[in-house]
């Protein structure tokens, strides 16, 4: 892993342990409910000050909490054309198979290619360092896989290019 | 999807069903296949071993050197197929631009029939080759603008025209190309640039060179504005002398018709390769998340697993106060037993009478 990466990703990992620590919180605004307060931004003083942690321009993270949530989105790195539909049409997949992920958001924070949401239900269900360490992994995963998808799509385009230029042989 | 096969094989399976049916078959078959080709198969049960295949296919060039119909070169390369087998009909049946009868019988018994039936079947590329052919040869050298020769626009697909520019030393071959989606764009162009790549290596010195540019070549200049706003760029093969020569000429018009195909072809196999390791990776993911539920239910696990240890443990011991009691039990249910023996109520009285325990948190009555 390369350094820049790996205080990025110590950066965020320490930041989210120190930011979840999540309780249950009824609504104050509607009787019986409980809503991620990070959504709702209903009270002001239920809500902490967002993170926004940066590698550089095109990658960044940000973090916000509140009493009974918080929220992740992450914005992945997009060297060139290729590396940005193959980001845009991963991420659609991933986040059309939300549910899969338990706190993954179907729809990204503006400005941001994905999103999470983690209320204190999942911090229960899920142990916390766990869930942390899923978001650190996905975060390296993310990565790896796109370059190693554009890299195979420039190997099959090779190999397609020779095939074809054989048959004038 | 377009077939890159010179025979068509749908055209081929027909033509073989008639000539090895036992029985005599009654076949009409309309079919159609990419590039706006129509084909008609007729066969009577009058005369089994006769067909009848009419084609309708879009002409190459609408310009001047075609002006109506299929050629007299055509109509011989046709016939070179098989000429005891193949007998073009005219005029041709209407709203179709060729008609061929095929005597089945007259398949000699030293050929292979399936090679035969193969040929027949690729007539689509044998017209397409032979019309081809035929413009880089009847092409006017004096047919100059700015010095430059004028580019020929060939139609294989009505969406998907190219040009031909014949040169004194070689022959430029341009490809507008167009996409409906930006991510076949860009899959597309990739592929493009891993062909001039690959093209421009020491060993495909022998093959055509190739060059993809997003603005078209300046051969071009001069052609309608319709026909040159693309959004994949335009690539360029420069076809030499070489490639052109004997059975090469075949092989490269070949490839120069379908390369529209080829590569739309390369952009859906992509897509579906990006879907399938997708799927894969999705997977891998959800796993890490999964994870620590697993550990727990087998923490879970191990915990109730000492609990019924610790069950285990107790059973025995209440069998054992079970055993320990069981002389007195039995001695109880002796004492209630309803048989009267004599004297044994004396015996009774004197050993068997339970003590009374005077507790020391009993009390005093006091009066």
């Amino acid at each position: 892993m390369a350094n820049t990466l790996r205080l990025y990703l110590t950066c965020i990992r320490n930041t989210l342990d120190a930011a979840m620590c999540l309780q249950n919180f009824p609504c104050q605004e509607v009787e019986r409910h409980n809503k991620p307060e990070v959504e709702m931004k209903t009270s002001p003083e239920l809500l902490l000050n967002p993170i926004l942690i940066c590698r550089n321009e095109a990658e960044k993270c940000l973090i916000e909490t509140s009493i009974n949530s918080l929220r992740i989105s992450l914005k992945v790195k997009q060297a060139d054309e290729l590396e940005n539909i193959l980001t845009k049409k991963f991420l659609r997949f991933l986040s059309m198979r939300a549910e899969a992920f338990q706190v993954l958001r179907r729809k990204p924070v503006q400005g941001y290619d994905i999103s999470f949401l983690i209320t204190n239900y999942h911090c229960e269900d899920m142990q916390k360092h766990k869930l942390i360490d899923f978001i650190v992994q996905f975060m390296e995963d993310i990565d790896k896989e796109i370059s190693e998808l554009k890299m195979s799509m420039n190997t099959r385009g090779r190999l397609v290019a020779t095939e074809f230029l054989k048959q004038f042989m | 999807m377009a077939s890159f096969e010179r025979a068509s094989p749908s055209l081929k399976n027909i033509l073989q069903k008639i000539y090895r049916a036992e029985k005599p078959l009654e076949l009409d078959h309309h079919l159609h296949e990419f590039g706006s080709v129509e084909y008609h198969i007729q066969s009577t049960a009058f005369d089994p071993h006769l067909a009848y295949l009419s084609i309708s296919m879009p002409l190459l060039s609408q310009g001047d050197l075609l002006p109506s119909g299929i050629s007299r070169y055509t109509m011989e390369m046709i016939k070179g197929i098989s000429s005891d087998i193949v007998e073009i009909i005219e005029p041709a049946k209407a709203g179709y631009q060729l008609t061929l009868r095929l005597d089945f019988a007259k398949i000699p018994r030293k050929k292979d029939p399936v090679k035969i039936i193969r040929d027949i079947s690729a007539v689509q590329a044998t017209v397409l080759s032979a019309q081809l052919k035929e413009m880089l040869w009847k092409v006017n050298y004096d047919d100059t603008y700015q010095g430059m020769h004028k580019p020929i626009k060939l139609v294989y697909h009505p969406r998907e025209p190219f040009y031909v520019i014949r040169q004194p030393q070689k022959i430029i071959t341009v490809f507008p190309m167009r996409f409906k989606e930006y991510s076949d764009v860009i899959i597309a162009t990739s592929f493009f640039q891993e062909l001039m790549d690959v093209g421009s290596s020491k060993k495909w010195a022998k093959a055509p060179p190739c060059c993809w540019s997003p603005i078209p070549p300046p051969e071009l200049r001069g052609e309608p504005f319709a026909d040159l706003s693309t959004n994949g760029g335009f690539v360029t093969f420069d076809i030499a002398p070489r490639h052109i020569r004997g059975k090469r000429l075949e092989k490269t018009v070949w490839n120069l018709l379908n390369f529209y195909a080829y590569v739309k072809y390369h952009v859906k196999c992509t897509k579906g390769f990006i879907q399938r390791r997708m799927r894969k990776r999705l997977d891998s993911l959800v796993e890490v998340l999964h994870k620590p539920n697993l550990e727990e239910n087998e923490h879970t696990k191990r915990v109730q697993g000492r609990r019924r240890v610790r069950k285990w443990m107790r059973l025995p011991t209440s069998k054992l106060l079970k055993r320990k009691c069981g002389e007195f039990t039995k001695k109880i249910k002796r004492i209630r037993f309803r048989l009267k023996i004599q004297g044994f109520l004396c015996f009774r009285q004197r050993w068997l009478k339970i003590p009374k325990f005077s507790s020391s948190r009993g009390y005093m009555k006091l009066d």
